[in-house]
C-alpha cells in the first residue's frame, strides 16, 4: 500500500519534489531543534566569561546595587568599592558594545526577579545616535529571547525578521559555538575573570591626547529615546533609586554632545540625578587613570568609583535640587528622526 | 544602498532606445546600420557615463585645473549609482552588437526584450548574458523537472553558504584592517588581502550561484560565472575562469574589435593592457579599480614575454620533473598575484594602496587578532571552500555529499549546510558588493 503510493508519488515530479522537500524540512527541524537545545544546554551550563556574566545579571543576581552600561561601565565601576563604603551588595552588569537597547531589556529581565536597591546606568557620548550597532549588539541577548518575554519586544527591534529568524532553536546561538565551548572549560575559569561583573583593565594609556571634534549634529535615534526612558521609569515604578552618570573620557570632546544633554533634560524631568564626569579634570589631564582614550584602568576606576559614591551620598545629604545641574542647551526636539517605538 | 523609483525610468529609456535599435539595425544596410549600432552604444554608453563617471572625470579634471592655478566651473551632480547599470548596460549593449554583426535576429517583441535585460535573477549582479543564449528561452515552455530544479536549489544553498558563511564573515576582519590599514603590520595586512580575495570571490559568486540557481528552478540557463579561479595556474586562465561573462564580454565585443591575436605584437600588447585598463574602470570610477585592471594586463604581457624564459628555468630547476609540485607552484603565484591586485581592489584609496604595500613589504609584527573566533569561523569557512574546490577540480568523480546515490547521505548533506548556514552565518545586513557596479 504504501510502496503503491510512493511509485504513484514518485511519477509526479511536483508531489515527488514536495515529498522530499517535507522529508528535508523534517531532517533540518530534527537537528535544528537537537543541535539548538545541545547549544541552550552548554550555554546556560558555563560557570564563568561574557556569556555566563550576562545570565548571572538576568536570571541570578539579587545584588543591592547592580551597575548597567557598556564596556565602558563594565570597566569602571568596581563593586568592591561600592559594597565596602554602602554597606550594600553590588554587580556590575556593564557588557562590551552595548547600550540602551541591551541595558533596557536585561532590567526588564531582572526586574521580574526582584526589585535591587540602587541602579547606576553609564551614559555614553552618542547614547542616542542612529546606529546599527546597538541593534546589532542585541544579538547577545537572543539566548534569553526564549525563556523571557519580557525582554521580546527589544530584542526583536534587531531586524524585521528577528521574530522569524527566532523560530530556529540554533539560531540564538549563531557564531558561539567556541565561546560556549571555551566557556565550558576549565580553562576559562582560570583565565582573566571578573570582580562581580567588574572586569579591570591593568594597562596605562601612553598615547596623545584625543579631541573629538568630530560633527555635534547626528540623527537621534527616538527608539533609543524610548529605551532609555522606559529604564528610568522601570526604576521609579519599582522604587528603585537611579542615578545616570557619564563617566570620564580620556579624550577631550571640543562640543557638548546632544545625546548627554537629552540625557539630563529627561532625567531631570523624572526627578533623576545625572552626573557628568566626562571632562572632569581629576582624569582628563591624567593618563595614568587609562588603559585607552574612553576606558579607564584599575586605577581609574577604583578613584572614579570612590568619587562618584561621595557625590552620591553629597546628593542625598544636600537634596536633589540644589545639585542638579543647570541645563545650557536647549533641545530641538523637532531635529530628532521620529521613528515609530516598539519600546513600551 | 537606497530605492530610488525614478531610476527605473532610466532602464526604461536604454531598453526603448535598444529595442527600436535593434530593429532598425536589422532592417538598416550599410552606414545606416552602422550608425543605429552607433546611436544605441552612445546611449548606453553615455547613461553609464553621466551616472557612474561624470562626478569622476569632473574630479579629475578640478585636480588638473587646480594644477594650472585654475578653478573648475563645471558643478558635480548629486546622483547615485543605479544598482546593476554596468551589467544590464553591457548586457543590452551586446545584444545590438550581436544584431549588427547578424548573429542574433532583432527581437520583435517588447515584453520579452525588456525580460531579457530586466531578467530579475542577473538583473543587479550578472551573469552578463548574450542574447544568443537567453533571449530564445523566454519563448520556451518549461514543465516542472524535478532535477532542474532540485540542482537549482542546491546551487542556491551553496551561493548562500559562501555568501553568509565565508565572505560576509571575512568581511568583519577585513574592514578593521583595510578602513585603518595605517595602523596595522605587515603580517595582518598579507591576512586582510588574503581573506579579501576569498571575500570577494564568495561574495561575488555566491551572488552568481544564487542568480543561476534561481533561474534554473524556473527553467532558464545562464552562463557560468566562475569556474574556480583560485586553482588557476597563471593568469590568463584566471581570467577564463574569473568573472567569466565579463572577460568573455570583453574579448567579443572589444579585444576582437580590436583586433584580437591577429596584430603585431606590440599591438597585441596595446591591445590586451586596454582591455583591462577598461575593465578595471568597468568596476568603479576610482583610481583604484583602474590600477587593478592596468596590472592584469601587465600580468598577461609579462607572461608572454617571459614565456621563453620561464621554461628555461622549469628545465634547469627540473621543477618539469615533479608535476604535481609545478601544478601547486603554479596555482599559488597566480593566487600571489591576484592577491597583490587586490590590494588595490580593496583599498579605500591609491594612497591607503601604497601604504599596504610599503606596510607588507615589511612583514613585521605579529597578526591583529580582535576576536579569535571570528578567526575560526573564517579559516573554517575557507577550509570548506578549498575543500569543495579542490574535490571537483580534482576529484569530480569521487565521494559526493550532494549528489551520492544515498538518499540519505544526499539529504543528511543538504541539512548540514543549512545547519552551518544558521550557526556561522553572518545575519546583520551585509550586502554584495558587486550591486554596485
Amino acid at each position: 500500500m504504501i510502496n503503491s503510493l510512493f511509485y504513484k508519488i514518485k511519477n509526479n515530479p511536483i508531489e515527488y519534489f514536495f515529498l522530499k522537500f517535507i522529508a528535508l524540512l523534517a531532517m533540518v527541524l530534527i537537528l535544528d531543534y537537537s543541535i539548538g537545545s545541545i547549544f541552550s544546554y552548554f550555554y546556560f551550563n558555563q560557570e564563568s566569561g561574557l556569556q555566563y556574566r550576562t545570565t548571572y545579571s538576568i536570571e541570578k543576581t539579587t545584588a543591592d546595587i547592580l551597575i548597567f552600561g557598556s564596556s565602558r561601565a563594565n570597566h569602571h565601576y568596581d563593586p568592591n568599592v561600592f559594597e565596602k563604603r554602602l554597606n550594600l551588595s553590588s554587580y556590575n552588569v556593564g557588557r562590551d558594545g552595548n547600550f540602551i537597547l541591551y541595558h533596557s531589556a536585561v532590567l526588564k529581565g531582572v526586574l521580574k526577579r526582584y526589585s535591587p536597591k540602587v541602579v547606576i546606568l553609564d551614559f555614553t557620548y552618542g547614547e542616542f545616535k542612529l546606529n546599527r550597532i546597538s541593534y546589532d549588539g542585541l544579538t547577545s541577548l537572543l539566548p534569553y529571547y526564549d525563556g523571557h518575554p519580557e525582554m521580546r519586544s527589544i530584542i526583536e527591534l534587531k531586524s524585521r525578521f528577528e521574530k522569524y529568524k527566532l523560530l530556529s532553536h540554533i539560531y540564538p546561538y549563531n557564531s558561539l559555538l567556541f565561546t560556549i565551548a571555551v566557556g565550558n572549560t576549565e580553562f576559562n575559569k582560570k583565565r582573566r575573570g571578573d570582580f562581580k561583573g567588574y572586569v579591570p583593565l591593568i594597562q596605562t594609556w601612553n598615547g596623545p591626547v584625543q579631541i573629538d571634534s568630530s560633527s555635534t549634529k547626528y540623527v537621534i535615534d527616538s527608539i533609543k529615546i524610548k529605551a532609555y526612558e522606559s529604564f528610568i521609569q522601570d526604576c521609579i515604578q519599582s522604587k528603585i533609586k537611579l542615578y545616570i552618570v557619564c563617566s570620564p573620557y580620556y579624550t577631550k570632546f571640543d562640543h557638548p554632545d546632544y545625546s548627554v544633554k537629552l540625557g539630563q533634560e529627561i532625567a531631570e524631568k523624572n526627578n533623576i540625578m545625572f552626573y557628568d564626569y566626562a571632562k572632569d579634570s581629576t582624569f582628563t589631564n591624567n593618563p595614568r587613570y587609562f588603559r585607552d582614550v574612553v576606558h579607564m584602568n584599575e586605577t581609574g576606576a577604583t578613584i572614579f568609583s570612590n568619587m562618584l559614591i561621595d557625590n552620591i551620598s553629597k546628593t542625598n545629604e544636600v537634596g536633589v535640587n540644589k545639585m542638579r545641574t543647570t541645563l545650557i542647551y536647549q533641545i530641538d526636539r523637532t531635529k530628532a528622526n521620529v521613528i515609530t517605538s516598539a519600546v513600551h | 544602498m537606497a530605492f530610488v523609483p525614478i531610476y527605473i525610468l532610466i532602464l526604461g529609456f536604454t531598453i526603448v532606445i535598444d529595442y527600436f535599435a535593434g530593429r532598425y539595425i536589422e532592417n538598416a544596410d550599410g552606414k545606416r546600420r552602422k550608425l543605429f549600432l552607433i546611436f544605441s552604444l552612445v546611449a548606453n554608453i553615455g547613461v553609464l557615463a553621466i551616472f557612474k563617471y561624470y562626478n569622476f572625470l569632473n574630479h579629475n579634471f578640478s585636480f588638473l585645473m587646480h594644477g594650472f592655478g585654475l578653478s573648475n566651473p563645471i558643478p558635480y551632480l548629486s546622483i547615485l549609482l543605479p544598482i546593476g547599470l554596468s551589467f544590464h548596460t553591457f548586457q543590452a549593449m551586446s545584444y545590438n552588437i550581436e544584431v549588427y554583426r547578424g548573429r542574433q535576429k532583432a527581437e520583435k517583441h517588447f515584453g520579452i526584450y525588456s525580460l531579457y535585460v530586466m531578467f530579475y535573477p542577473q538583473l543587479v549582479a550578472g551573469p552578463i548574458e548574450r542574447p544568443q543564449n537567453l533571449l530564445h528561452q523566454f519563448r520556451e515552455k518549461y514543465d516542472f523537472e524535478y532535477e532542474r530544479v532540485v540542482d537549482g536549489l542546491k546551487l542556491m544553498l551553496w551561493g548562500l553558504f559562501k555568501k553568509l558563511v565565508i565572505a560576509d564573515r571575512l568581511a568583519i576582519y577585513i574592514n578593521v584592517v583595510y578602513n585603518n590599514a595605517a595602523e596595522h603590520n605587515g603580517k595582518t595586512l598579507i591576512l586582510a588581502t588574503i581573506f579579501f580575495a576569498f571575500q570577494i570571490y564568495c561574495d561575488f559568486s555566491g551572488y552568481s550561484d544564487i542568480a543561476i540557481g534561481a533561474a534554473k528552478v524556473m527553467g532558464f540557463k545562464l552562463m557560468t560565472n566562475f569556474n574556480r579561479p583560485f586553482l588557476a595556474r597563471n593568469i590568463s586562465e584566471f581570467w577564463k575562469r574569473w568573472h567569466i561573462s565579463l572577460a568573455t564580454w570583453f574579448k567579443d565585443y572589444l579585444y576582437i574589435s580590436l583586433g584580437g591575436n591577429r596584430v603585431s605584437i606590440p599591438r597585441l600588447y596595446f591591445n590586451l593592457f586596454l582591455v583591462f585598463l577598461i575593465s578595471g574602470l568597468w568596476h568603479g570610477a576610482n583610481w583604484t579599480y583602474i590600477i587593478w585592471g592596468a596590472l592584469n594586463g601587465f600580468y598577461l604581457i609579462f607572461a608572454i614575454i617571459s614565456q621563453r624564459i620561464r621554461n628555461k628555468i622549469n628545465r634547469l630547476t627540473g621543477i618539469e620533473k615533479l608535476p604535481r609540485l609545478n601544478h601547486l607552484l603554479q596555482i599559488l603565484v597566480t593566487f600571489t598575484l591576484s592577491c597583490f591586485a587586490f590590494i588595490f581592489f580593496r583599498a579605500n584609496d591609491v594612497n591607503d594602496a601604497f601604504i599596504i604595500i610599503k606596510k607588507i613589504s615589511t612583514f613585521g609584527g605579529s597578526i591583529y587578532v580582535e576576536n579569535i573566533s571570528i578567526m575560526i569561523y573564517s579559516f573554517l569557512g575557507i577550509f570548506i571552500l578549498l575543500f569543495v574546490e579542490f574535490k571537483m577540480e580534482f576529484y569530480k568523480g569521487e565521494f559526493s555529499f550532494f549528489t551520492n546515490n544515498s538518499w540519505v547521505v544526499r539529504n543528511l548533506s543538504y541539512a548540514l549546510i543549512i545547519i552551518l548556514i544558521m550557526l556561522f552565518g553572518v545575519f546583520d545586513g551585509g550586502q554584495f558588493i558587486y550591486f554596485q557596479f
